[in-house]
């Protein structure tokens, strides 16, 4: 299929003239000097007190270990673990780097694409033909432009995405220093029951010894002081486990590397002083934004694919063909390929992107929905948890507290026995534990709360990561 | 004393009273309450024919009118708050104000009137145990007359045929109401002054409660596990001694209301159980006792000439019912060492105290030495405070005390003995060079110690 000489030759000569004003502007798309950080900074910062810190350069890393080890010095709090997080995760640090990729794609849309030479030599019976050629996407000159705009589009989205790496890890970090305070303290209270259970058995071993008691009153006693001793064993290893997820969380090489505090945080005195959940809050969550920008850039492609530019793979390039016997003259002309048919496989094209369009609409109509759902859900479980543990600290702790005043007065007047009045010893220590685990739960479910309002983030399909 | 002023907030607020028909009400004696739980003094009779009265030992005797020959009584049955011994007062029921409530005295002969109105939140009645009455007026509900509804006024009426010592109590939802202390003595003098005349009578009731330590109100459904066990609703050292000038021919009428029976015991002097609850008995067929049992529904009149002087015991046997409330569960920790388990525990528990190692005094003294709290209005298992230290008892226990001089109608405390130079248990002094040591006994396989016989003399002299 070609087209008269003259044409082509018109042709050719516009296209070359279009060919050199782009490559005059080929040099404007170039790196920014932050790489997109400071925007992904500026916006973690609108969801927590933190800033993650993108160590790419030897003076950077240098100031962010000097940092982290301040920061590791006193015991720690949950801002600082976030921070240090923040600062040394060393997935976090990698994850930036997707940041630079994007960042690299997209200079490269805003740049000329690179030309093809090729050649054909062929032999048959005297007769040859050479085709020699030097191809260029001709097209992605006209569509440069447009290009930049989706890759920037998608820079955007990456940018976002990292905000909610960003921002997951700070909540994967404060629930993992959460567990470990939690799990440091069922710890000690263990060992406190543990330590009694075995003073108690040792008494009953000393009545058996004596005579008062017989065996089986002595091995009642021992039974608890082994299931304890159990129990602290399990409490343990759950300890070091805990320890383990916030030491690599922190970036850091051992658990030894820091020192929790020696109690979990306080509750809120009161009800008035939790977080409270609105519209806006909700309209801030980052992956809604994320999709939005994402069926906006689906949207783009599609308006395009309509005006069949973008889907197709159409070049244009100087070329000449040497066609008949060796010596016959060069043909000068333009080589157009085209894939086929044109129509036909542009309307499987235009069908194909609607089909994406709406399945991409349908996806965020659900992502809005489960959001909405989560956020309530976890709102729910912010203030359940707060009621529970609100209940404890003040009903249950104080009850058990006078439960076992009340023992030691009976003892005191021998009305109740030294091995009953430590059974209400442990369950006063036990009604703590549960108040410490009850406490565990509101902090989680803050953090998640937290969370919930910011969003998960997704993968380039749009899919909860 | 008889508290009027008791009985005109009664009166005033008294929603029973206004609900009985105010004809009826110009008819029945102004009732007369008790706000103590002291021995009283005596009642002594200025109408109808004489009589020597009893004391009731921390408690009363009810006041009547006399309604021209008929001796008037009214009785409330009533919520009450009794103080068992300084530091508890129970929840209870009674009559009058107090629990148990007032003794009634009356003459043989006697034509009697009592008025009874329920300010109970349940219906009750009034049984005259023992009694020879007709048939309607015995006080048992449904059997012998209707049940006396809360709000109403009864009336039992009859005349005291035979002389001696009677109970009353509620014969209606009985269990529980005798489990709340309501009950009362009831005497009947003989018409002859002279008569089985003593100087000195005394009454009370035995009654047991059951009440968690730390709670007020009884646990009416026990039956056994009693863990307060008292004389007139009085543990000791609440309880009034019973007193008498040296010589004097005393009686004491002791009713057993309670589900067990009761070894009742003095020190230093012999008795006679000179009566029972069906009347005198015959001089030929007493004998010598130290200890009488008074099964669960008789009354013991004892006799004894309190001719020793001293403060001597006056106490139920059972060892369990002179200790106020204890705990069963508590384990005998004799002889054994709590070294380095106390600081562990005192590590949950920072005021713990070993004790049981060698007894169960430690808690007395552990109690009194450290001022170790125990729980509210409980009594401790055993308390009271002799000249010479803890007494050590509670619960069915009190004193004789016996002086040269009493006045004739006095029957206030006495304070402790003056114990004559030279009559009191004492203490050996070790130093004197009686070597008090014990001799292991040898084990087998070992030598017999020996050391003992060849002590040296100087190694027993001073340094």
């Amino acid at each position: 299929m070609f087209y008269p000489l003259q044409r082509h030759v018109a042709y050719y000569h516009k296209a070359l003239l279009y060919l050199l004003c782009l490559l005059g502007l080929a040099g404007c798309a170039t790196f920014s000097e932050d790489g997109g950080f400071n925007e992904v900074q500026k916006t973690t910062q609108r969801y927590i007190k933190q800033t993650p810190v993108w160590a790419n350069s030897n003076e950077v890393k240098q100031k962010s270990a000097e940092q982290v080890k301040a920061l590791l010095s006193p015991p720690l709090n949950i801002e600082n673990v976030v921070q240090i997080a923040l600062l040394n995760n060393a997935q976090l640090q990698a994850d930036f780097y997707s940041l630079q990729l994007a960042e690299a794609d997209l200079v490269q849309a805003g740049r000329l694409p690179n030309p093809s030479f090729s050649m054909l030599y062929a032999k048959h019976r005297g007769d040859y033909t050479i085709e020699q050629s030097i191809t260029m996407n001709v097209m992605a000159l006209f569509t440069m432009g447009k290009a930049t705009a989706i890759e920037k589009k998608r820079f955007e989205a990456t940018q976002n995405n990292m905000v909610l790496y960003v921002l997951s890890m700070a909540r994967q970090t404060r629930n993992a220093y959460i567990n470990a305070l939690a799990a440091k303290q069922a710890v000690d209270y263990l060992q406190q029951v543990n330590e009694s259970a075995e003073a108690t058995y040792q008494l009953a071993k000393r009545m058996h010894e004596g005579g008062n008691w017989n065996k089986l009153e002595v091995g009642r006693e021992q039974g608890f002081y082994m299931e304890s001793a159990l129990a602290l064993s399990h409490a343990e290893n759950a300890c070091i486990q805990a320890e383990e997820a916030l030491t690599a969380l922190l970036g850091l090489k051992h658990p030894a590397d820091f020192k929790l505090p020696a109690r979990m945080m306080d509750l809120p005195d009161a009800e008035d002083n939790l977080k409270t959940v609105n519209r806006a809050d909700f309209s801030k969550r980052l992956d809604l934004e994320q999709t939005r920008l994402q069926v906006e850039a689906l949207a783009k492609r599609l308006g395009l694919s309509k005006t069949t530019r973008l889907i197709d793979v159409l070049e244009i390039g100087p070329a000449s063909v040497l066609e008949g016997r060796r010596g016959d003259p060069v043909k000068k002309g333009l080589e157009l390929r085209f894939e086929l048919p044109l129509f036909d496989w542009g309307t499987a094209k235009v069908k194909r992107a609607e089909a994406m369009y709406m399945q991409r609409l349908h996806q965020a109509n659900n992502q809005a929905i489960l959001a909405a759902s989560e956020v309530r859900a976890q709102y729910s479980q912010y203030m359940t948890s707060f009621n529970i543990a609100q209940r404890y600290r003040d009903e249950v702790v104080p009850l058990r507290k006078s439960m076992l005043q009340e023992s030691l007065l009976q003892y005191n007047s021998m009305l109740m026995s030294p091995f009953a009045l430590m059974v209400a010893a442990r369950e006063q220590v036990a009604a703590v534990n549960d108040y410490i685990e009850a406490l565990r739960v509101f902090w989680l479910a803050e953090s998640d709360l937290e969370m919930a309002l910011v969003g998960s983030p997704l993968d380039s399909e749009g899919s909860v990561l | 004393m008889m508290n009027r002023r008791k009985f005109l907030q009664f009166a005033a607020a008294g929603v029973a009273l206004s609900a009985v028909d105010k004809t009826l009400l110009a008819g029945i004696p102004e009732p007369v309450m008790m706000g103590n739980a002291d021995t009283q003094p005596l009642l002594m009779p200025n109408t109808g024919r004489p009589y020597q009265p009893v004391a009731t030992l921390n408690g009363w005797s009810l006041p009547w009118r006399m309604n021209k020959n008929v001796k008037e009584f009214h009785l409330v049955a009533e919520p009450v708050k009794r103080e068992i011994a300084p530091g508890m007062v129970a929840n209870l029921w009674g009559y009058n104000g107090q629990s148990p409530g007032p003794t009634i005295e009356v003459v043989e002969g006697d034509q009697v009137r009592i008025f009874v109105t329920n300010k109970l939140p349940e219906k009750t009645s009034v049984h005259w145990h023992g009694q020879r009455l007709p048939n309607g007026m015995d006080g048992v509900s449904g059997l012998t007359q209707a049940a006396i509804e809360p709000g109403k006024t009864y009336v039992y009426e009859f005349e005291a045929r035979r002389a001696g010592t009677f109970m009353y109590h509620p014969h209606a939802d009985e269990m529980l109401q005798m489990a709340m202390g309501m009950m009362g003595s009831w005497i009947t003098h003989p018409k002859n002054m002279n008569m089985h005349k003593v100087d000195r009578d005394y009454v009370f009731l035995l009654n047991a409660y059951d009440i968690e330590p730390g709670s007020y109100l009884p646990k009416t459904n026990t039956m056994l596990n009693f863990n307060l066990w008292t004389f007139n609703s009085r543990a000791f050292p609440g309880t009034s001694p019973i007193v008498a000038k040296q010589g004097e021919k005393v009686r004491v009428r002791v009713g057993n209301l309670t589900m067990t029976n009761h070894p009742i015991h003095i020190h230093g002097h012999e008795f006679e159980v000179t009566g029972t609850d069906g009347g005198w008995v015959p001089k030929t067929a007493r004998w010598p006792e130290v200890t009488t049992d008074i099964a669960v529904g008789q009354m013991r009149a004892i006799e004894f000439v309190a001719d020793e002087l001293g403060d001597w015991a006056f106490h139920c046997h059972k060892s369990h019912h002179t200790m106020n409330a204890m705990g069963h569960d508590f384990p005998n920790m004799l002889g054994v060492s709590q070294q380095g388990i106390a600081k562990a525990f005192s590590k949950l528990v920072p005021d713990y105290m070993p004790m049981g190692k060698t007894g169960m005094s430690e808690m007395s003294d552990m109690a009194e030495m450290m001022d170790m709290p125990l729980p509210e209005n409980t009594l401790p298992m055993m308390a009271g405070k002799g000249q010479f230290g803890p007494v050590e008892m509670g619960g069915m226990f009190t004193t004789l005390k016996v002086r040269k001089d009493m006045a004739k109608n006095d029957y206030t405390d006495p304070g402790h003995y003056a114990f004559p130079k030279g009559t009191v248990a004492y203490a050996l002094d070790n130093s004197e060079g009686l070597p008090i040591e014990h001799q292991a006994a040898p084990t087998a396989g070992e030598k017999p110690i020996t050391e003992f016989n060849v002590r040296k003399p100087h190694k027993m002299s001073h340094d």
